[in-house]
């Protein structure tokens, strides 16, 4: 099914740090194959190939305007910051209600 | 909220809580599996159930140790660099135990939303099988 396709394509897309870049810098502002360009120093084609690969993924999406396209990272698609603190937070929680057992049962 | 923050008072002795804190087997008890040892430098590993995108270990360095005032480890677990730091107070017979883990913000912590939570778990129980019926 498609969903698991997605994934495994979505994991490959994020190994590389390139691209991981360019989720991030594309997280809030939409930019160009130009900006990206710039932002990486690396080639157009090189660019091109890693949004054609996060798009693959579902990681980006597309929009045309004129002969410009605009890329953008799909936020839903993405684990932010914040969700990584609410999910920290919750793990240490409840690590430390194991840590006061813990000293509970300690000599 | 730019880092986990949680303070707890522990009806325990600082010094016990430090040993819960600094001591591999005990760590291991109410924490992960380690080899952790109270050495400023050494690095270390805690162990748990691998997840996709992560391969269960957390790769650690102790960078600062106080006894039994303060501990503070790097912690990169999957694709996520951060630092945690424990500071304990002593307070008469209790310990004021102020935990915080930090470092979230950065390029490296974007990952597919579906590599964790009730997404992926969905995927494996549901999704996937489905998908195994529909192939000859």
């Amino acid at each position: 099914m498609g969903h698991v396709a997605a994934s495994q394509d979505a994991f490959r897309a994020i190994a590389d740090p390139n691209r991981r870049l360019m989720l991030d810098d594309m997280l809030f502002q939409e930019r160009t194959v130009g900006d990206l360009t710039r932002l990486l120093g690396v080639s157009q084609p090189a660019v091109s190939q890693h949004i054609r690969v996060l798009k693959i993924a579902g990681l980006v999406s597309e929009r045309r305007a004129g002969r410009n396209v605009f890329y953008q990272s799909k936020p839903e698609t993405l684990q932010t910051v914040q969700d990584w603190i609410v999910k920290y937070t919750e793990f240490w929680n409840a690590r430390l209600d194991a840590l006061e057992k813990h000293l509970q049962s300690m000599d | 909220m730019k880092q986990v923050y949680i303070k707890r008072v522990l009806p325990f002795p600082r010094d016990k809580v430090w040993l819960a804190l600094t001591d591999s087997g005990h760590l291991a008890q109410w924490l992960m599996k380690n080899d952790f040892e109270p050495t400023v430098g050494h690095r270390f590993t805690f162990l748990t159930k691998p997840a996709p995108g992560f391969d269960g270990t957390v790769h650690c360095e102790v960078l600062e140790l106080d006894p039994p005032n303060r501990l503070v480890i790097s912690w990169k677990g999957g694709p996520v660099q951060t630092t945690l730091r424990f500071d304990l107070v002593a307070q008469g017979a209790e310990t004021i135990l102020e935990l915080r883990h930090e470092g979230f913000q950065g390029l490296n912590n974007l990952l597919p939303r579906f590599f964790l939570g009730l997404g992926w778990k969905d995927l494996i129980k549901k999704k996937l099988p489905a998908h195994l019926a529909t192939m000859a």
